[in-house]
């Protein structure tokens, strides 16, 4: 544990330094995304031909893929980004308090890369205003795919105030320190701001923070996302009450890992160890695990469920998904990250940072190769399974893997900006660690601060 | 839609009453503008054509304003490549001058065109589009429309009398343009534990209703359910369920090509763009008569209303649509009530019409399945070896005095089994009339059958001992002859598809169900054999970049 007292200086750092390696990051990520924006283009030109998707049915094929997958998996990270910050608002979980605004920016580029999927998933992404504002009133009735575009919008708007709000008490004080030539952005950040105001917004983000962790089940990847699926009558793999908590532990585990992973960039590149401690990691590594260990016990209940005098379609569908090659795999990394986990919370001479992040790319493929195998499966095994080309084949095209590395880079050059731009690490956080020391002794039981 | 209310636009009487009110305050002939705009309305159904529309007010407007630059018959067809909403263009040509004011421009449009514009106008923040496209499909709440329609077009298949021609599936692709693989239209051979194919076929002998066939068959056309989930999951109300006849359909100037209704569908009916499809636009064809302005092409037909016919545009939904330009008799009178595939099936296996009407083909032959089915045999099937004459036919062959055997001998390809078959239907008969608002054929054929029975009753009378005997009727009663025809043709169980999912399809199938382990099998034609592909897959491979072979998640 660093001795260093955490300074103004110090979270200022990101916006007043430029280094080589930013400029390096930033032009990978850039080009990443660039590639994809250009692979892109050529998909709106030939068709979604393009893609290894096809008609499930008669056709043989997949009707969504990695797209949809990666959509919901991108919506995944962005929910349990505010769910974590919203948690440690609410429940005074100071010590997080450094990685909180990590998070709420985590959601923000979640959110993106997910609206983006949209529009990249689409036959005709040009008709999306018009056709789709155009009907809402008749289509928000019935269609979990408004429902869906209807939360993420909301969601999107919601952590966008959530991080101005709190910027505005960073941004008047830290002001003299930031530099002129983004005068114009930090003016409209602290309009009408006044000291006055620090009370209500204090109040304002409480409820806010109320608001995202009450809705949590219902309203963010416990129920509209996963209802996408869940509330099709048809697709075994797909139906079942469980898939609520199923997708809420899946988001919390992607965000947890994503924050930590994020986490370890900034500490490593800006000398933050003395921010980012290894204590927020251990915190964060215990976290993962506790969700880790949910997410397995809702896929046991799955299975028994389905392969233990299930229903013939529900088992036929259950039996394929766990013969998978690529489920076993996915569960296999997950479960190992687990007893990683676990072992390093009972010896705790386990535990490294470079541990942590392993742990934190594991799980991240993990949920990710679930994600898209999931929405997969739904085709292959379909009640009315009669089909002689019923399970089809699908692999995601050149372009599809592409979308990965593209949103990624979108997502890392929306950190990389931002970072230049305002304090990735709040004041609240440098005040707190500064004024109470203490609390960086060693509490490796999360649910003990919680 | 208020289809039968007193009032003629979709926001109601309130509405109209204030529009008189207002019409009446401008200088022009209220009357008129009432008309038009009901007779706007209509075009808007597609009661009307819009050529129709403006040749019946062309002298009114005239008169009345001293213009018209509405399009006459010539401009029609030039008219047509451009439209897109029907309301808001109709309104567009009697609107000269985009710089004329909202007022000014209602005026000239003529009250009666007001009466619709105002829709339009009112809700400009919709796009008007928009608002007027939601009005005309009485949209409120989707799925509960307020007055049900008495037309539902759907179909009863005889899964016993399919032989897997897959005749349908090629005459599908025609009348639509349809891509390889795109198989809207698609029949399989299955088998599963209690239904095995070649040996415990339920029929051992041969007989010529049965036509030996090894096979069990599936039909699949779009069920065109009542509760369609892919119409409930659209975002965009591009899939929708037509108010004035049940039709399942996709807008393809709306649709987005999410592929939710695909993935939404239990019964994996849709078919999604991929690419630029291979017939162009332009090439889209139908009935074409260049100087009939109602038999239009497809392509043209599409933008008349909402175009939601034949072959998909690039990046949208496509699945069957059971034939609209058909239903709407923008094909000829005589093709209302039909579809592609029924007329092209053979055996006569599918049965088109509407399900509501008793009398229609597919009610019939659901509800009479055995009487049907020997109607069918003996009158409308094309491969069928026995055929009932004619009255006119008997009446030729036939004199005074004939015994039974004679009279049967001297009518060509008549034999005892036929008759037998002739004299048990009108026997079961109820002798519903068709009706003759659309293609009852079954009720029909059934009255031919009828007054060939009566007319060779003329001659010999079948209802003695004697001849019930000869005809294997017994002592003659309905039942036995029932019984008689039950024989000739089975008595098939009738079933709807996944009936337990809850989306009340208007496909009904006589025949065997295929239980929830069915698996497709090879069936007597093979795809390629007709110019058919089977797996889409194969081609969409083809566009995949960076595809690496054999490999699949
Ligand atoms: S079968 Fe039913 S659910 Fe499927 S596309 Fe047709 S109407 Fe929609
Ligand atoms: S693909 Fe088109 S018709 Fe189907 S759900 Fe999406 S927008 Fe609606």
């Amino acid at each position: 544990m660093s001795t260093k007292t955490p300074s103004e200086e110090d979270i200022l750092r990101p916006i007043n330094t430029l280094t080589k390696k930013y400029f390096i990051l930033y032009g990978v990520a850039a080009l990443g995304l660039v590639a994809f924006l250009v692979a892109w283009a050529y998909q709106l030109q030939q068709g979604l031909i393009v893609t290894g998707l096809g008609d499930w049915g008669s056709g043989g094929g997949s009707t969504w893929g990695l797209y949809i997958g990666a959509f919901i998996w991108w919506v995944g990270v962005a929910h349990g980004g505010i769910i974590l910050s919203a948690a440690v608002r609410l429940l005074n979980m100071d010590r997080y308090m450094p990685v909180a605004r990590l998070a709420e920016m985590t959601t923000i580029g979640g959110l993106s890369a997910a609206g983006f999927y949209i529009l990249v998933h689409m036959g005709r992404p040009d008709r999306m205003v018009t056709s789709v504002i155009g009907h809402y009133h008749i289509t928000v009735n019935n269609s979990p795919l408004v429902w869906d575009v209807t939360v993420i919008t909301a969601y999107f708007v919601l952590s966008a105030t959530y991080l101005g709000l709190t910027l505005r008490y960073d941004i008047s004080r830290l002001r003299d320190d930031l530099p002129d030539m983004f005068e114009p952005v930090y003016k409209i950040l602290t309009l009408g701001y006044t000291e006055a105001e620090d009370k209500v917004i204090d109040r304002m983000v409480w409820w806010l923070a109320a608001a995202v962790i009450i809705m949590a089940p219902l309203l963010l990847h416990g129920g509209v996302i996963p209802w996408l699926f869940a509330l099709l009558p048809a697709m075994p793999g797909w139906t079942g009450a469980i898939q609520g908590p199923m997708f809420l532990s899946i988001a919390l585990m992607s965000a947890i890992s994503g924050i930590m992973i994020i986490s370890y960039a900034f500490r490593r590149a800006y000398d933050w160890d003395h921010i980012i401690t290894d204590d927020i990691f251990r915190g964060l590594l215990l976290w993962l695990g506790f969700f880790t260990l949910l997410f397995l016990w809702f896929q046991l209940q799955t299975i028994i469920n389905g392969v233990f005098l299930g229903p013939t379609n529900k088992a036929v569908a259950i039996e394929a998904k766990i013969a998978h090659p690529i489920y076993q795999v996915a569960m296999t990394m997950i479960f190992g990250t687990l007893v990683y986990i676990f072992l390093q919370g009972i010896r705790p001479a386990l535990f490294s940072k470079r541990r942590a992040l392993i742990a934190s790319v594991i799980v991240l493929t993990g949920t990710l190769t679930e994600k898209i195998l999931f929405v997969v499966e739904g085709f292959l095994h379909p009640t009315f399974d009669i089909y002689a080309n019923t399970p089809g084949t699908y692999f995601p095209s050149a372009i599809e893997w592409l979308s990965l590395v593209g949103t990624t880079g979108l997502v890392a050059l929306l950190f990389l900006n931002l970072s230049k731009l305002v304090p990735v690490v709040e004041l609240h956080a440098i005040e707190h660690l500064r004024g109470d020391h203490e609390h960086g002794e060693e509490a490796t039981e999360p649910e003990v601060e919680a | 839609m208020s289809t039968d209310d007193e009032s003629f636009h979709p926001l109601g009487e309130e509405w109209e009453d204030e529009l008189e009110t207002m019409l009446d305050d401008t200088e022009y002939d209220s009357d008129l503008g009432m008309e038009m705009a009901q007779d706007a309305m209509r075009v808007t159904k597609g009661e009307l054509s819009e050529a129709e529309f403006h040749e019946r007010y062309h002298e009114d407007v005239m008169e009345e304003f001293g213009e018209d630059e509405r399009p006459t018959k010539e401009a029609y067809e030039a008219a047509q490549e451009e439209a897109k909403g029907t309301v808001s263009n109709m309104l567009n040509a009697f609107d000269g001058d985009d710089g004329e004011t909202r007022r000014e421009t209602m005026k000239k449009m003529g009250v009666g065109a007001a009466a619709v514009g105002v829709g339009a106008f009112g809700a400009a923040s919709n796009g008007p589009e928009q608002s007027v496209t939601a009005a005309e499909e009485g949209h409120g709440p989707r799925q509960e429309t307020t007055e049900e329609s008495d037309t539902q077009w759907g179909m009863t298949i005889d899964l016993e009398r399919c032989d897997g021609c897959l005749s349908c599936m090629t005459a599908c692709s025609e009348e639509n343009d349809l891509d390889q693989g795109v198989n809207w239209m698609y029949v399989m051979a299955w088998e599963d534990e209690n239904h095995h194919g070649q040996e415990g076929s339920e029929y051992d002998v041969y007989t010529d209703f049965n036509m030996g066939s090894d096979f069990n068959m599936l039909v699949r056309p779009c069920q065109h359910c009542t509760d369609a989930p892919c119409e409930k999951v659209c975002p965009t109300t591009a899939r929708h369920t037509r108010d004035k006849d049940g039709l399942v359909l996709t807008d393809y100037d709306v649709c987005i090509g999410c592929r939710y209704c695909q993935v939404a569908c239990p019964y994996g009916v849709n078919y999604f763009q991929w690419d630029e499809p291979d017939v162009a636009y332009e090439d889209i064809d139908g009935l074409e008569d260049p100087d009939n302005p109602d038999q239009i092409t497809h392509a043209e037909y599409e933008h008349g209303e909402r175009w939601v016919d034949s072959r998909a545009p690039r990046g949208t939904m496509s699945k069957c649509t059971m034939c609209p330009s058909m239903q709407d008799g923008k094909q000829g009178e005589d093709k209302v009530g039909t579809s592609a595939c029924e007329s092209a099936c053979p055996p006569g296996a599918i049965q088109f019409g509407n399900v509501k009407d008793e009398r229609s083909d597919p009610s019939q032959h659901r509800e009479h399945p055995v009487k049907s089915r020997a109607i069918v045999h003996l009158t409308n099937s094309t491969d069928s070896t026995k055929t009932a004459p004619s009255a006119d036919q008997i009446n030729s062959a036939l004199s005074e005095g004939d015994d039974l055997q004679t009279a049967i001998d001297q009518i060509e390809g008549l034999t005892v089994d036929i008759l037998a078959i002739m004299k048990s239907i009108e026997m079961v008969s109820e002798g519903t009339e068709p009706g003759d608002e659309e293609n009852n054929s079954i009720l029909s054929a059934e009255q031919d059958i009828l007054s060939a029975v009566e007319a060779f009753q003329q001659y010999v009378d079948l209802e003695t001992e004697e001849a019930y005997s000869e005809l294997g009727l017994g002592d003659g009663s309905e039942q036995q002859a029932h019984f008689r025809l039950e024989q000739y043709t089975g008595d098939p169980s009738s079933f709807q598809l996944l009936e337990d999912v809850g989306t009340n399809p208007n496909v009904t199938y006589l025949g065997q169900e295929p239980g929830p382990e069915a698996q497709q099998v090879e069936g007597p034609t093979k795809y390629e054999d007709v110019g058919l592909l089977d797996e889409r897959q194969e081609y969409l491979d083809e566009g995949t970049v960076g595809r690496i072979d054999g490999v699949s998640l």
